[in-house]
C-alpha cells in the first residue's frame, strides 16, 4: 500500500499547501459560525431587552374601586401606561379601541362588566352570574403578547385572590392541598436537548455537503480533466489509488465537518444567550463517548466519501455527478430529519446498523449523554459494511475501461 | 520490445454513441487482427487518418484496454495478466492524459517517481538532467495550470520519462505543439531511439512519420495494410514520397472516390 500512501500524501499536500483552500474550508466556516450565531444572539437580545423596557399602553374600562386599589399595590400604574375610562365613552369609541389593539397603538385593552361589584356581592350559590373581565389583546405583536402576559400573572390573579380572601376569609381553606415538586436530573443529561436534537442532524449534512464539493472534484473533476488517467498508467493496483483517494478525501473533509461542528457548539450559546436559554451542556463528552462519536463521524464521512465517490467516477463530468449526487443529498438530509422524531422510543439493535439514519441515532444517543454499546456496535458494522461494498464498486469502476474511458 | 499478435479490439456501443455514429450496429471492430513488432532502438510509426484505431493499439498496449482478441506482450510481460509490470516497463503520453494542474512540474516529477519506487538520490539527478534538457528549470515550481501548452507538453515528456523506461508509447507526439516544442520532442525521441529504446509513436502528420520513423505500419480501418522501412514502403507502392505511398495504399483499401 505504499502507493496509496503516498497519493493520500499528494491529495493532502494539494490542499495543505494551498492557502486560499485552508483559509475557504477550515478556517471561514469557523468564521461564519461565530458571525451568524453572535448576530443572531444580539440581535435577539436586544429584540427582547426592547420588549421588557417598553411601557405597557393598557386601557382599562370600568375598572371597580377594589381592582384600582390593586393595581397600586402591584406597582401596575407605575410599569404601565394605565388610562381608565367609563362604559359609556368605550360605548361610543368600540371599534377605535380594538382598531388601536390591531394595529399595536393600545397593547391591552381590559373591560370590566358594569355591575361587577353588584355582581359579584350578589353570588350567593353555584349558578348565580360570576361577573366577568373581557382582555383584549394582539399576539401578532410582541409589546401586546407581553402587556397580557404581565396583566394575567400579576394584575388578574392578585385581583382574584384579593376577592377570594374578601369571599372566603381563610384562603387554604380553598387551596385543599399543596403540591411540592423537586427535579432529580442526571447531570450528564442536563441540556442535552438541543445537542442531541440537532447535533445529529447537523453532522449527518456537514459531513455529507464538506465530502460533496472536495470529492466530486477530486474524482469526475480529475476523469473530466485526463489527470486520474495519467495514475492508471503508474505500476499500482487500482485499488491502491481507490483507498488512497478515499482516504485523504475522508480526512480533509472530515477535518472540515468538525470545524464547522465545533464551531457551532462554541458558538451556540452566543445565540442561546440573546434567547434567554442556559448553555449547552457538553459533559457528555468524556474520553470513550467522545471516542465513539469520533469513530462514527471518521466512518459516516468515509461512507459519504466512498458514495460520493462510487457515483462520481461513472459520471462523465462534474455537472453530471453534481446532478446525480444531489438528489442523494435529499435523502441524508431526510434521515438526519428523521432523527429528530425518532428519539426516545426503544429501536431494533439492526435499525442501527442502517447507514446514516442508524449512524445519525447513535450520535443522538452519545449527545444526549446515554451511549448503548450495542446499538454504537451495530452501526460500525454497518458501516463498514457499506464503505466495503463501496469500496469494491469503485475499484471495479476504476478497473472498467467503458467507464475510465468511455470504451 | 513489443510484440502486437492478431489483436483485436471491439467496442460495444451504447444507443448514445450509436445515435452519434450514425449506425445500427451494436458493435464497432476498432483494431482488426493487427500484428506488429517494434524493437529496441528503433522507433516505430503508426500511420493512419483519425479513427483508424491507432490510439486504441496503442491504448491496449498501455494496458488502459484489455484485447478483445488476441495478445501483447511488453519486454516480455504480457498486457492482460502483467499490467503492474508492463507499466513499470513504459512511459505513455497522450493529449488526453495530463498532470494534475495544481501541483508543480517538480511536485509531480517526484511524486511519480516516488509511484514507480525510485531511489532519491537517482530521482534527483534525473530531474536535474532532464529539467535541464527540456529547459523546466525556470517554472518548475510554477503550478501546471499556469504553464503555457508547451511547457505543459515538456513537463508531461519530463514526467512520463522519471523511471527511465525501456519502451516509449506517444500517441500524436507533437499534436497542438509549436513548431520549436515540436522539434525539441522530436529530438529528444532520437536521442532515446540511439540510447537503445523501443520507441512506437502514431501520427497522422506524413512528414513527421517520413523524417522520425525507423519503419512504418499503415493502418486503415483497424486493420494493418503495409508495413515497412520508408525506402521498403516507397519501392513497393513505386511512390515519390510517404504521402504518396499512403494515398495509393489507400485508395486500394477504400476505392477510388473515397478521396475526392
Amino acid at each position: 500500500m505504499k502507493g496509496a500512501k503516498r497519493i493520500i500524501k499528494k491529495e493532502l499536500a494539494r490542499v495543505f499547501k494551498d492557502k486560499k483552500l485552508i483559509f475557504t474550508m477550515f478556517i471561514m466556516p469557523a468564521i461564519l459560525m461565530f458571525a451568524i450565531y453572535g448576530l443572531i444572539g444580539t440581535l435577539m437580545k436586544s429584540m427582547n431587552s426592547d420588549i421588557t423596557e417598553h411601557r405597557d399602553v393598557v386601557t382599562i374600562v370600568n375598572a371597580p374601586a377594589s381592582f384600582k386599589e390593586t393595581v397600586k399595590a402591584t406597582g401596575y400604574d407605575v410599569m404601565a401606561s394605565v388610562a381608565y375610562t367609563d362604559a359609556s365613552s368605550y360605548t361610543t369609541n368600540k371599534s377605535q379601541y380594538r382598531d388601536d389593539v390591531e394595529n399595536g397603538a393600545l397593547d391591552l385593552l381590559v373591560v370590566f362588566d358594569e355591575d361587577f361589584d353588584e355582581a359579584f356581592n350578589a353570588y350567593a350559590k353555584n349558578g348565580d352570574r360570576i361577573p366577568s373581565i373581557d382582555v383584549f389583546y394582539n399576539s401578532t405583536e410582541n409589546y401586546s403578547s407581553k402587556a397580557h402576559n404581565v396583566f394575567n400573572t400579576l394584575v388578574a390573579n392578585s385581583y382574584r385572590q384579593a376577592l377570594q380572601t374578601v369571599r372566603f376569609g381563610d384562603l387554604e381553606r380553598l387551596e385543599v392541598f399543596s403540591v411540592n415538586e423537586e427535579l432529580i436530573e442526571k447531570e450528564a443529561k442536563k441540556g442535552t436537548e438541543f445537542l442531541s436534537t440537532m447535533l445529529p442532524y447537523m453532522i449527518v449534512i456537514m459531513l455529507f455537503s464538506s465530502a460533496m464539493g472536495l470529492t466530486v472534484d477530486a474524482i469526475a473533476g480529475e476523469k473530466e480533466r485526463g489527470t486520474l488517467a495519467s495514475m492508471l498508467l503508474a505500476p499500482i493496483s487500482r485499488t491502491e489509488i481507490v483507498v488512497g483517494k478515499l482516504v485523504s478525501l475522508s480526512i480533509i473533509s472530515t477535518l472540515s465537518a468538525l470545524v464547522y461542528c465545533v464551531s457551532m457548539i462554541f458558538a451556540m450559546p452566543m445565540m442561546q444567550e440573546g434567547m434567554g436559554a442556559g448553555g449547552v451542556n457538553l459533559s457528555f463528552i468524556g474520553i470513550d463517548t467522545g471516542l465513539m462519536l469520533l469513530a462514527t463521524i471518521v466512518l459516516m464521512n468515509l461512507l459519504f466519501v466512498s458514495l460520493i465517490s462510487a457515483v462520481s467516477i461513472c459520471a462523465k463530468d462534474t455537472k453530471t455527478a453534481s446532478s446525480l449526487i444531489a438528489p442523494m443529498y435529499i435523502v441524508v438530509i431526510m434521515a438526519g430529519v428523521m432523527t429528530m422524531f425518532a428519539g426516545g422510543s426503544e429501536m431494533a439493535i439492526w435499525k442501527y446498523a442502517i447507514p446514516v439514519y442508524g449512524n445519525a441515532l447513535v450520535v443522538q444517543q452519545i449527545c444526549s449523554g446515554e451511549p448503548q454499546l450495542g446499538s454504537f456496535l451495530a452501526t460500525i458494522v454497518g458501516l463498514v459494511a457499506a464503505i466495503a461494498i463501496l469500496v469494491g464498486l469503485t475499484s471495479k469502476a476504476f478497473n472498467s475501461e467503458k467507464i475510465m474511458f468511455n470504451a | 520490445m513489443i510484440v502486437i499478435k492478431d489483436l483485436t479490439k471491439i467496442y460495444k456501443l451504447s444507443n448514445k454513441k450509436k445515435a452519434e455514429l450514425k449506425t445500427k450496429d451494436s458493435e464497432k471492430v476498432a483494431v482488426n487482427g493487427v500484428s506488429l513488432e517494434a524493437h529496441p532502438g528503433e522507433i516505430y510509426g503508426l500511420l493512419g487518418p483519425n479513427g483508424a484505431g491507432k490510439t486504441t493499439t496503442l491504448r491496449c498496449v498501455a494496458t488502459l484496454l484489455k484485447p478483445t482478441k488476441g495478445e501483447i506482450t511488453v519486454c516480455g510481460f504480457d498486457s492482460v495478466k502483467e499490467g503492474k509490470k508492463v507499466r513499470d516497463k513504459i512511459s505513455f503520453l497522450t493529449n488526453e492524459i495530463k498532470l494534475d494542474p495544481h501541483f508543480s512540474a517538480s511536485y509531480m516529477f517526484d511524486f511519480f517517481g516516488g509511484l514507480h519506487g525510485i531511489d532519491e538520490e537517482v530521482l534527483a539527478n534525473r530531474k536535474a538532467d532532464f529539467f535541464k534538457r527540456f529547459d523546466i528549470l525556470d517554472f518548475q515550481d510554477k503550478k501546471i495550470e499556469d504553464l503555457s501548452t508547451g511547457m505543459k507538453q515538456k513537463a508531461a515528456i519530463a514526467v512520463s520519462l522519471v523511471h527511465d523506461p525501456e519502451v516509449i508509447i506517444f500517441d500524436e507526439p507533437t499534436n497542438g505543439l509549436d513548431i520549436i516544442t515540436a522539434r525539441v520532442v522530436t529530438d529528444f525521441l532520437r536521442e532515446l531511439r540511439d540510447a537503445g529504446k523501443t520507441i512506437i509513436v502514431s501520427t497522422h502528420i506524413m512528414s513527421e512519420a517520413q523524417k522520425l520513423c525507423d519503419r512504418i505500419g499503415m493502418i486503415i480501418d483497424g486493420k494493418k495494410v503495409a508495413e515497412g522501412t520508408l525506402e521498403e514502403l516507397l519501392e513497393s507502392e513505386s511512390a515519390e514520397d510517404l504521402e504518396d505511398a499512403f494515398f495509393k495504399v489507400y485508395k486500394r483499401i477504400k476505392g477510388e472516390d473515397k478521396i475526392s
